[in-house]
This record gives structure tokens, C-alpha cells and sequence, in this order.
């Protein structure tokens, strides 16, 4: 009986939510070992905050507004950032994959800037632009430009020969080849540039915020060591942290599914 | 009427690893008639890929001359399909897309390039498939789709590359036999480069045996189509024939 068969398997939001509970039952686990430590040895709260204080400041934050203006200060800079630095980097990582001399010599120098990408700039944006949005943007946009441009170069430098050949074959001219096979070619390789340069984003903005400005998620822990407010700073950790799962869990990890994961370019991780 | 014409075709290039020139192809001609299916078989280094990727345009020739209807060639063009040892399907297309991109690239509309897609599925028996990724389909599947993409682009020749190499032994029979039927109803001109003896008798009106850049010998194969392998399995003509083929390849 095929019902049989549909009845064993468990529905679709039971699967995922058994997903989702896997995946926050080790976070859940660091909470509770929290929860016992900080009595069980009479820690400082200036030198670690007890769960209900860190309870305490998140709904105290909300209550006022101002964690939902520092959430929205930095989710706003690395969104407008991340946005300018793919768009310029993955044209040029393309026009560079094109040629192979091309794309050898400008490895080493990709592979240098990436390195230093986001947190080693501030000093200097803070020169160039003054303490403020012009210097965080521009961090972030270095975060993701150098990692995006060199895996899209990368990844066009990648795709096999006989596809660009066919491509050719089969009347395929310089712009179609471009949309048709370059740029999806290289998508894997970009959405893990994307994802490598959000990563740095996000630090790098955390970094400048604490330096460039008075609004945001790095200006809130910040402002809070200088009161000892220990509650608020780890507060701001968490909601770092959390933003950070929530961005790669409900915005890259779906946008990889349903493309490079169903073409069978990468595997399932 | 001859369709393309090879004179004189030379290749050389440098091998960075002995630091000196190789020849790879020698002095090659061959005249191929419009609607002939034309295998070209030799042992690995013979040459015959290398002959393969002058003629699609993919790589430079050296020297003599490669003219299409009395044209000389010029870089890859979608009057010459190639169908590929690796598929060279876009993994990131679905199969009806992929057999519509060379109308795509024609400029032909959406719904009417489907409508191609759709008939020349339907003569690889690949209708159920047109929604698939190549990811999805076993590689004879897959190297049917190749077929079928190369073919739904009408070109004037059709260039394909050991094709069935990489499928197993059951599924590249009938593969092969599919191939010979889908040539008798369009009479696409073939030219179709193996290291398969068996393969280039049992596909060709004419196989043309390469070794060491140069032609060896041309053979005309008059067995009677269509072609199945439970008959020409048991042929005297097709045992005969093979086994010259055989010989030559082996000799040289």
C-alpha cells in the first residue's frame, strides 16, 4: 500500500525542524554548562555575566530599541558593502579568468590582497575617508572584493575546455559565452567567494564599528567594556554570532541548493 | 558533392616537456561527400583527435588547407557540431535547454526552440527526459543528449570525437545502433574518430585508417543498412573487413 510507504516517512516540517534542532542542540548545550558554571563558581559578573544578566540586557535592548538600531546600523553596512564589492568583482574576475596569462600573473597579487582583506584596512580607510560610514563601507567592500574577484577568476579558469569548445561549436559568440557558460561555470566558485568575503565582511565590520562610529553592533560592545558591562558585551557576541548562522543557513545555504547542488557541481555537504 | 575537404593538413607544436617540435599530424587529405559517415581509426597518437579539433576550429593547423563547401575554415562555427568524448553538456541546463542552445544562439524563439528540442528528443527516445539535469542521467543518457544538441543545430558536418568511449560496453551498442539509424533518416555527413575497429566498420560507409600523421589506407564498408549487431556480429563481409582494419591498426 503506497500510503504505507508516505505514512513512515516523517512530513516535510518535521524533517526540517528536526534539522533545526540538531543544529542548536550543541548551542543550547554551551548555554546550559553556562548556566551551571557561573554559580557553581561564584564568578565576577565583571569578569563573566550570569545567563539572566545577559537575558536581562538582551530584553532590556529590545524594550528600548537600541539593539534593533545597532542590528540594523551593521546589517545595513555589510549588506550595501557586500553588494558593491560582488558587483564590481565578479565582472573583473571574469574578464581576467578569460585569459590564461592574464590569470596567472594576477594570482599572486589576488592571493596577497585577500589575505589582508578587511580588518588590516581600517587604519587606512579611517586616513582616506574619516571616522564614519565611507571608511566601514569601504572595509567591508575590501572584504569581499579581493576573495570574490580571485574565486571568480579561479573558477572561470576552471571550467573544462570541451565546455567552452561546444559553446563555441554551437554557435556561441564573446557575450554568450560570457552569460551562458563563464558566469554560471564560475558560480560555484563565487558563491564560495561570496561566502568567504561575508565572513571576513562581517569581522572586519565588527572591527571598524568599534573604531569608525557611534552606532552598531562593534560599537555596542565597545561602549559597554568601557561601563563593565560584561552582560551587554557578551550579548553583542551572540547576536554577532547568531546573525552570522542566520545569513549562511537561510540565504547562502538555500541559494547553493538550488543551483550548484542540483547541477551537481558540488557535493552535499 | 563534396562537403569538406582536407589538403595537405599539418600540425606541429611545441612539446614544453622534450623542449623540442612534435609533429602530430604529418600530411593528412581526405574528401568527405555530403550525407557520408566517415570513421577514422588509429592507435592513440595517431592523430586522428588532433585532426578532429583542426576541423571544429578549436585549434590552429599548421599547414595544407581545411575547406568547408570550397571555404577555408575559420576558428569553431555552428556549421561544424562536435559531439564530445566528455558530453560537454552544461550541467547548469536542463536537457531541453541544452539541445535548444545552438537555435538559442541562431536567435530562434523560445517556444520554437523548444519545439526543436522536444523532436529531436524524441528521436534519441529522450522525451522523458527534457526537464533533467545532465547530473541526473547515466552517461549514455547523457552522450544521447550530446548527439541530439549537435544534430538540432543542422550543421553541415558533424564531428564527433570517440564518442562512446566512456559508456559501458551494452549501452555503447546501442548507442552505435541508434547513431546508424539517425543517420539514415537526416544523412547528417559524419566524421567519426575511434580507436574502436569493430566501431568504425560497423558506423561507416568509409573508414579511413590513420598512423603516425598519415594516412595508411581508406576502406569502403558496403554492408547493408540498417545496422544491427545480433546480424553483423555473424557477417562475413563485417568479420573480413574488421579484420583488415585490425591488421593495418596493428601494423602501424
Amino acid at each position: 500500500m503506497p500510503h504505507d510507504i508516505d505514512a513512515a516517512r516523517p512530513p516535510r516540517w518535521l524533517a526540517s525542524a528536526g534539522g533545526a534542532a540538531m543544529f542548536v542542540a550543541p548551542l543550547l548545550a554551551l548555554v546550559l554548562i553556562w548556566a551551571i558554571a557561573v554559580p557553581l563558581f561564584g564568578i565576577n559578573p565583571r569578569v563573566f555575566p550570569s545567563v539572566a544578566a545577559v537575558g536581562g540586557a538582551a530584553m532590556e535592548s529590545i524594550r528600548d530599541g537600541t539593539l534593533i538600531e545597532h542590528i540594523g546600523a551593521s546589517l545595513l553596512r555589510v549588506g550595501l558593502g557586500t553588494l558593491i564589492g560582488v558587483v564590481t568583482a565578479v565582472p573583473l574576475g571574469i574578464a581576467m579568468g578569460v585569459s590564461p596569462a592574464v590569470s596567472t600573473f594576477l594570482t599572486p597579487l589576488f592571493r596577497f590582497f585577500s589575505v589582508l582583506a578587511g580588518i588590516a584596512w581600517i587604519p587606512i580607510a579611517t586616513l582616506w575617508f574619516g571616522y564614519g560610514f565611507g571608511a566601514i563601507i569601504f572595509v567591508i567592500f575590501n572584504a569581499v572584493f579581493f576573495v570574490v574577484t580571485y574565486n571568480t577568476l579561479l573558477g572561470v579558469s576552471t571550467i573544462p575546455m570541451p565546455l567552452r569548445n561546444a559553446a563555441a561549436s554551437l554557435g556561441a559568440g564573446r557575450w554568450a559565452l560570457l552569460t551562458e557558460v563563464l558566469l554560471p561555470g564560475a558560480l560555484p566558485n563565487i558563491v564560495t567567494g561570496i561566502r568567504t568575503g561575508l565572513g571576513f565582511a562581517w569581522r572586519g565590520l565588527i572591527a571598524a564599528e568599534m573604531i569608525a562610529t557611534n552606532v552598531g553592533l562593534g560599537y555596542m560592545l565597545f561602549v559597554a567594556r568601557d561601563f563593565y558591562r560584561t552582560e551587554v558585551i557578551i550579548l553583542g557576541m551572540i547576536v554577532i554570532g547568531a546573525i552570522w548562522l542566520l545569513i549562511d543557513r537561510l540565504l547562502l545555504v538555500p541559494l547553493e541548493r538550488s543551483t550548484i547542488e542540483r547541477w551537481g557541481m558540488v557535493r552535499r555537504a | 558533392m563534396k562537403t569538406l575537404e582536407l589538403r595537405n593538413l599539418k600540425k606541429t607544436y611545441f612539446d614544453p616537456y622534450a623542449g623540442s617540435h612534435v609533429t602530430a599530424v604529418h600530411d593528412v587529405s581526405l574528401e568527405v561527400q555530403q550525407g557520408d559517415f566517415v570513421s577514422v581509426v588509429g592507435p592513440s597518437g595517431c592523430g586522428k583527435t588532433t585532426i578532429l579539433n583542426m576541423v571544429a576550429g578549436f585549434i590552429p593547423h599548421s599547414g595544407g588547407e581545411i575547406l568547408l563547401n570550397g571555404k577555408a575554415i575559420n576558428g569553431p562555427g555552428p556549421e561544424r557540431g562536435v559531439v564530445f568524448q566528455s558530453f560537454a553538456l552544461f550541467p547548469w541546463k536542463t536537457v531541453l535547454d541544452n539541445v535548444g542552445f545552438g537555435p538559442k544562439m541562431r536567435g530562434v524563439p523560445k517556444a520554437e526552440r523548444d519545439r526543436i528540442a522536444h523532436e529531436y528528443l524524441a528521436l534519441a527516445g529522450l522525451s522523458h527526459a527534457a526537464s533533467r539535469y545532465p547530473n541526473e542521467l547515466s552517461g549514455g543518457m547523457q552522450q544521447r543528449v550530446g548527439v541530439v544538441r549537435a544534430l538540432a543545430n543542422h550543421p553541415e558536418v558533424l564531428l564527433m570525437d570517440e564518442p562512446f568511449a566512456s559508456v559501458d560496453a551494452q549501452t555503447r551498442m546501442t548507442l552505435q545502433e541508434e547513431l546508424t539509424r539517425i543517420w539514415q533518416e537526416r544523412r547528417p555527413t559524419v566524421i567519426f574518430i575511434t580507436h574502436d575497429v569493430a566501431e568504425a566498420v560497423f558506423l561507416a560507409n568509409r573508414v579511413v585508417v590513420l598512423s603516425k600523421g598519415r594516412v595508411l589506407d581508406q576502406i569502403e564498408v558496403a554492408l547493408p543498412r540498417p545496422r544491427v549487431w545480433d546480424d553483423l556480429i555473424e557477417d562475413e563481409t563485417f568479420k573480413r573487413l574488421s579484420a583488415q582494419v585490425l591488421h593495418m591498426v596493428r601494423s602501424a
